[in-house]
């Protein structure tokens, strides 16, 4: 990896948590999409973007709400798939590696979070002497050229570095480790799609998920087909259960 | 709430704090106002239309505005069209405390959030992403591309269309969205839509086997394909994911649950249980 490549992908971390524009959190900030990113960046977006999608998949409910940030998914994502491109590895091994850096980012989000407090004083500053027209530089500017500090930095470092040992590191696992990787690369969906539960497997809406599983596990049938019967059962079910409460 | 005849601002800006809204509201996250310094970003470009030679009122509304406030940005920002509409009859001379802006603001951020929260990141984003990425693992970086534009576009419309309905039909009109049992109805489709979906995710990606094999001396009978293909394909994956629902529900955090997976696949790899 060069060193433009690294800070590139420094630069697609800010981006993806630095919150400007905000929807970078809905987008940029998940694996499947900062993945394909940083695929683009090292001359490979497919598998970029497939990588970055299996990462995803530990991250799929996570919920940043009230100002917390479980896992730092952007981190795991674009590091996760710097280093399946350089390192040539499956999907599975850069997954698990990608989760522990995902644990190890949230700093940053907490770092801004309590950091970025001393800008609203200048905002109640700029109140006290009437200028409105210069709020925008403490809401938008200032916080951001903090943002971008402690974002591009330590990622295009771990890039950089990062993708430099990641094949000795890789040629050192043999058999069982290499196995283990690829266990934990199984399982760890799992936790992402645990945490969705918790939102929607309620009430009777939870023999769906049994429906849903049985349905996928004997037609074969992908998820796009899938969404699709799913959208149109719940349209139905809503239906009925109107009915229902209607003719009591 | 606010007249056709009785406006002191245009279309146009509205559009304006509505983009400063949907793009800037968490630049400068943090813990001690969250996003109330937004709200006072918002409102700095409305504030010399509010009021022309007041200066005095024009500071009390921002100070107002740069209060504590947080929220889901898309499902909340009916509130910031909402007090927007307020200040503006305040300014026209409506009978409006200051107070009773914040207080109804500060009411509907709680709700607006939880419910904003459990639709968009624990339904939408979930489900629009497993199927983009089962399209993207198909072969295609379009699934990347689709979920992006997707929920760029989503957002921006669905905050949008929020904002105006907050800025013209008012609190009471947002109370009763809250309360009417059409939010009932849409949550109950969401949740019937998102078990379908993750049912079909974790027959699709979730992947555990065992690598017992039971050898005597004239056969081998192997565990999995054997025993537990046989009485359906998937059933480990099935089982281990309704035990890290479980283990959620305990209250374990995601953080150890990470280490008990990886336990389990060090203890289970090492062995030869898992393979």
């Amino acid at each position: 990896m060069s060193i433009i490549q690294a800070i590139l992908c420094g630069v697609v971390y800010y981006f993806a948590i630095g919150n400007l524009p905000f929807v970078g959190l809905w987008s940029l900030q998940r694996p499947l999409v900062c993945g394909f990113v940083t695929g683009i960046i090292l001359g490979d977006p497919l598998t970029g973007a497939m990588v970055g999608g299996t990462i995803n998949l530990v991250y799929l409910g996570f919920m940043s709400a009230g100002g917390s940030m479980p896992a730092d998914m952007a981190l795991a994502g674009i590091l996760g798939v710097a280093f399946a491109i350089t390192g040539n590895l499956d999907a599975e091994t850069a997954l698990a590696l990608s989760v522990p850096i995902g644990i190890l980012g949230t700093i940053v989000w907490y770092l801004r979070m309590t950091f970025d407090s001393i800008f609203v004083h200048i905002a109640d500053r700029y109140i006290e002497n009437e200028e409105y027209h210069k709020i925008w530089r403490a809401n938008v500017l200032f916080p951001q050229l903090f943002a971008a500090v402690i974002t591009i930095i330590p990622c295009t470092l771990a890039a950089y570095f990062g993708a430099s040992y990641i094949s000795g590191f890789i040629e050192l696992m043999s058999g069982t480790i290499l196995t283990v990787f690829k266990i934990i690369g199984g399982l760890m969906p799992a936790l992402g799609i645990g945490i969705t539960l918790q939102y929607i497997f309620k009430g009777e809406a939870r023999v769906f998920l049994f429906l849903g599983f049985v349905l996928a596990v004997y037609s074969g049938l992908g998820l796009l087909p899938l969404g699709v019967i799913a959208g149109l059962v719940a349209v139905v079910y809503v239906q009925l259960s109107d009915r229902e409460r209607v003719s009591e | 709430m606010a007249d056709e005849k009785n406006k002191l601002l245009s279309k146009k800006d509205l559009l304006k704090s509505f983009l400063i809204w949907e793009t800037f509201p968490q630049c400068c996250y943090n813990y001690e106002r969250m996003m109330g310094q937004s709200v006072a970003h918002v409102f700095a470009p409305l504030i010399k239309k509010f009021y022309k030679n007041e200066p005095e009122k024009r500071k009390e509304v921002m100070k107002r505005e740069i209060e504590f406030f947080n929220v889901h940005i898309e499902f909340g920002s009916c509130i910031i069209g909402m007090a927007i509409a307020m200040e503006e009859q305040k300014a026209l001379g409506g009978d409006i405390p200051g107070e009773f802006i914040t207080s109804i603001k500060t009411s509907l951020m709680g709700p607006l959030a939880g419910v904003g929260d459990t639709i968009w990141q624990g339904v939408v984003i979930p489900i629009l992403l497993s199927i983009c990425i089962d399209i993207t693992l198909g072969g295609t970086v379009a699934g990347a591309i689709i979920y992006a534009v997707a929920i760029i576009v989503g957002a921006y419309a669905l905050s949008y269309a929020n904002f105006m309905f907050g800025y013209r039909s008012g609190s009471e009109a947002i109370m009763d969205f809250l309360e009417k049992g059409t939010l009932k109805k849409i949550l109950k489709g969401a949740e019937v839509m998102g078990c379908l979906v993750m049912g079909g995710l974790i027959a699709n990606y979730v992947s555990m086997q065992t690598g017992i094999e039971i050898v005597s001396s004239t056969s081998t009978f192997n565990l999995q394909t054997q025993f537990f293909d046989t009485l359906m394909p998937k059933i480990l994956p099935f089982g281990f994911t309704l035990f890290v629902y479980w283990l959620l529900k305990k209250r374990v955090s995601s953080l150890k649950i990470i280490g008990i997976i990886i336990l389990i696949a060090i203890v289970g790899g090492v062995t030869g249980i898992l393979a």
